[in-house]
């Protein structure tokens, strides 16, 4: 019974001495994570907009092939989509990861909710493709119904 | 000599993934490219020669009941801790490593060291091993990433050798992880034979 306090009372030592740490080095690190993420943030923010500065961005996250697809898409004044950026994904890698590259993602600027978001597909990654037509779809009906 | 040979067989002689054949997992999962592979080993690395270090300093004062318990508050700590400078510091590496990083807390080459090696031998020796160990895990991880960069995508750390559509996608794919590991495991049994 006493063995067992003593064992127990070390260990909770050790826990006590390592969470002291890690509330040290989370303090130290956390401001600089919450920077990042605004920053990174502004700065999609900025590429997906028209060069005016005036319309609307919007987070949208489509089901894409391995998992949700979040994405910022602009859209200006008139409706038209003025830029998209993926934010995050777990496509696969070499195909539906491809989705990020300027060459696809441009196929969408200028389209507007009436245009058929019929788009080149990406070989081998029709539902990655598809799933951001979607989510471009979807943040353009959020534009509109937000007017 | 006894320090060199603790330093020195962890790169090949033991190596933690070619020849002792643990940490397999994060192996796979992060070496599709050569700069993931670095950054993995390079977290790795951290953490192992941390923990090698403090388990070796605390051995004396650690029962033996509850030792494993206790490794596995030093590892997840050091875990944490690079985990928080990876996020707050390169970001762009620490979106591509993902669940990576908090799952080094499991990767076998740092509990194992810590109870087959550093628990049983003084300070200094520990550190080293954790050096040898985290270079043998750096080499196979890095080779493994060049390897499946190279031919999946065409490219070693981001600087493209040729055109992309030609590579063969398998490589980078899972599949193309264990083709990578299987051959480069066959080349050094070949070696070793003939030195032998």
């Amino acid at each position: 019974m006493g063995k067992m306090v003593k064992l127990g009372l070390i260990l909770a030592i050790f826990c006590v001495i390592s969470a002291g740490g890690l509330a040290y080095v989370y303090m130290m690190t956390q401001p600089k994570i919450d920077q990042n993420a605004q920053l990174a943030l502004e700065r999609s923010k900025q590429e997906v907009m028209p060069a005016s500065g005036k319309g609307m961005a919007v987070i949208v996250e489509p089901q894409g092939y391995g998992g949700k697809v979040k994405m910022m898409v602009g859209v200006d004044e008139s409706g038209r989509v003025s830029g998209v950026k993926i934010l995050e994904h777990r496509e696969t890698p070499g195909l539906g990861a491809q989705i990020v590259t300027s060459k696809f993602l441009g196929q969408f600027k200028g389209k507007t909710i009436a245009d058929k978001l019929e788009v080149e597909a990406i070989t081998g990654a029709s539902i990655s493709s598809r799933a951001v037509a979607a989510g471009v779809k979807e943040a353009l009906e959020k534009v509109k119904t937000k007017k | 000599m006894n320090l060199w040979k603790d330093f020195n067989q962890g790169i090949i002689k033991e190596n933690p993934v070619l020849r002792l054949m643990i940490g397999l997992c994060p192996t796979l999962a992060v070496s599709n490219n050569a700069t993931n592979a670095l950054g993995m080993s390079v977290a790795v690395a951290f953490v192992l020669i941390c923990s090698n270090w403090v388990v070796a300093l605390i051995r004396k004062i650690t029962p033996d009941e509850i030792r494993i318990p206790i490794f596995i508050i030093v590892i997840s700590t050091f875990v944490t801790i690079s985990d928080y400078i990876m996020h707050a510091y390169y970001p762009d590496l620490y979106a591509a490593l993902g669940v990576f990083v908090p799952l080094i807390v499991v990767n076998c080459i740092i509990l194992g060291r810590a109870e087959a090696f550093a628990y049983r031998n003084p300070v200094l020796n520990s550190i080293l091993d954790g050096v040898g160990m985290s270079l043998g895990f750096a080499l196979a991880l890095v080779s493994i990433g060049v390897i499946r960069e190279a031919l999946g995508a065409g490219s070693v750390f981001g600087i493209t050798l040729f055109n992309p559509a030609v590579a063969a996608t398998i490589m980078i794919l899972p599949p193309g992880a264990f083709i990578t590991i299987g051959f480069i495991m066959a080349f050094l049994n070949k070696a070793e034979k003939k030195v032998q």
